[in-house]
């Protein structure tokens, strides 16, 4: 038995920069791309569930 | 490549690749990781579906995507002076190994003049204000904040704004001001008292806690649902350092980081003995973190959230932080480094914000750094989500930017894999309850 947990969705743009830079985030030290959101994903989806 | 681990009774397949998670029985866990395990027509049809889709055994991106030349962000030392002396303080308590001094206005104009210029077409771009203590500079930074937005208004380009601080200075005015112009707010806080007194202390020697405490979460509850983190260092001296995460979301903080100190004093530093005691308090973290979560006071901790869905893109994962590129720090007086870990580092002088880059040949060594020059990294599963660590931990403690730092990397592997039993285990809390 497997099960998918997450998948990543499909991108239709990639590398727009237009994320925050990773070192802003929360940290200074261990700064982490992973722990980020994509936040073009983010703004979409959320205009898509309104 | 896939990543098969077990996690308390659970099994786990990360495919590297394509980023997917999935979780499987102790069986396909085992036929997965290698071992001679026989599974029925059903069980293999399950994988090879997974796999038509490209989400088992995904194939890796293994080339580095053309970096843009564009600055997007800086790291803006306004005041190279503080208001405690932490003994851990990477930045000399504040000083960089310099002369204690603040950033002048003229200094941080130029600075946002340097930004805007070297931004192209960039439209949205952010400015750390960072210390030392920011906030003993505080007409500055807040002049800055105009200046910036006034400039970038001009160019139809936005910018949003970063205040990391340790809170001592707080009050109604700083308040009001940070909640109407910082995107984001740090403020540093290690946890339970004794924790924190025992290493951010004041420059008579006294602990911070009690000063800043009631400041910090006066903030924070003024702060409605725009971003903050409240974060702490751990050392070795509080390897139980899940209490700290703990005792923080008890404040009713609910944005919280715990970062290891990077530092070379012998009785905080964290060494490879301390390894397993921190790995299984990630573990205890996790599992405390999930309670409060399924009894609906969940936190969000900054290493357990990993957005596997909608994360940063293939070109952001594999040019990482983008220091010493597109990202730059500015000291006070108008020098440029690759990041504030670089700062005051002779050798890491790239120029000043008056003239722009000088040594060119830095920029280019960082814009050609990626993943794909961590040779260490080519083989780990972590790598499409650490990037392959941070530039400036990679330098100092392997004096190779593309060296990657292995204790980091043990402590970053384990807090991937309790990020990712966390993201199961909440699925299957909110399946459970729809």
């Amino acid at each position: 038995m497997i099960k998918t947990i997450a998948k990543p969705v499909q991108r239709k743009i990639t590398g727009c920069g237009e994320c925050r830079s990773t070192c802003q985030s929360a940290c200074k030290t261990s700064c982490t791309v992973g722990n980020q959101s994509c936040e073009r994903v983010t703004r979409e989806s959320k205009i898509e569930r309104k | 490549m896939i990543h098969v681990f077990n996690y308390r009774d659970k099994h786990f397949v990360y495919d590297v690749g394509s980023g997917s998670l999935h979780e499987c029985d102790e069986k396909t866990a085992r036929y997965l990781s290698g071992e001679k395990v026989s599974l029925s027509k059903e069980e293999l049809l399950e994988l090879e579906t997974l796999q038509e889709e490209g989400l088992l055994y995904g194939k890796e991106a293994d080339v580095c995507p053309p970096k843009s030349d564009k600055v997007k962000a800086l790291c803006l030392h306004i005041s190279h002076d503080c208001n405690l002396r932490c003994k851990y303080c990477f930045a000399d308590e504040g000083a960089y190994h310099a002369t204690r001094e603040v950033m002048p206005l003229e200094t941080a104009k130029a600075a946002i003049d340097f930004l805007l210029r070297e931004s192209g077409d960039r439209t949205v771009l952010e400015v750390d204000f960072f210390g030392g203590e920011p906030l003993m500079n505080f007409d500055v930074l807040k002049k800055t904040v105009y200046y910036a937005k006034e400039e970038a208004a001009k160019r139809g380009k936005k910018f949003l704004f970063t205040t990391t601080t340790n809170g001592l200075l707080l009050d109604d005015e700083t308040i009001k001001f940070f909640n109407e112009e910082m995107e984001n707010v740090v403020l540093s806080l290690d946890g339970r008292e004794q924790v924190h007194d025992a290493v951010r202390k004041t420059p008579n020697g006294k602990g911070s806690y009690a000063a800043v405490i009631k400041k910090i979460k006066k903030f924070v509850k003024s702060r409605g649902d725009k971003h903050y983190y409240v974060r702490g260092t751990f050392t070795a001296k509080n390897l139980d350092f899940a209490d700290d995460v703990l005792f923080l979301a008890d404040q009713g903080f609910d944005s919280i980081s715990m970062e290891p100190v990077v530092t070379d004093i012998e009785e905080l530093k964290i060494k490879e003995e301390h390894l397993p005691a921190i790995e299984k308090e990630y573990e205890r973290l996790c599992e405390e973190y999930l309670k409060r979560y399924e009894r609906g006071e969940g936190f969000n901790f900054f290493h357990f959230n990993l957005d596997l869905e909608g994360g940063p893109c293939l070109e952001k994962r594999v040019s990482a932080c983008g220091a010493g590129n597109e990202y730059f720090s500015v000291v006070p007086n108008g020098d440029l480094y690759p990041c504030h870990q670089f700062a005051g580092e002779e050798r890491w002088k790239m120029g000043d914000v008056f003239h722009g880059i000088e040594k060119r040949e830095i920029r280019e060594e960082f814009a050609k750094n990626c993943l794909f020059t961590r040779k260490k990294c080519g083989d780990c599963f972590a790598k499409f989500i650490c990037s392959g660590g941070c530039s400036a931990n990679n330098f100092h403690f392997c004096g190779d930017l593309n060296e990657p730092y292995p204790l980091t990397c043990a402590m970053m592997k384990k807090r991937i894999e309790c990020a990712m039993y966390a993201l199961a285990q909440k699925r299957a809390f909110e399946e459970r309850n729809r």
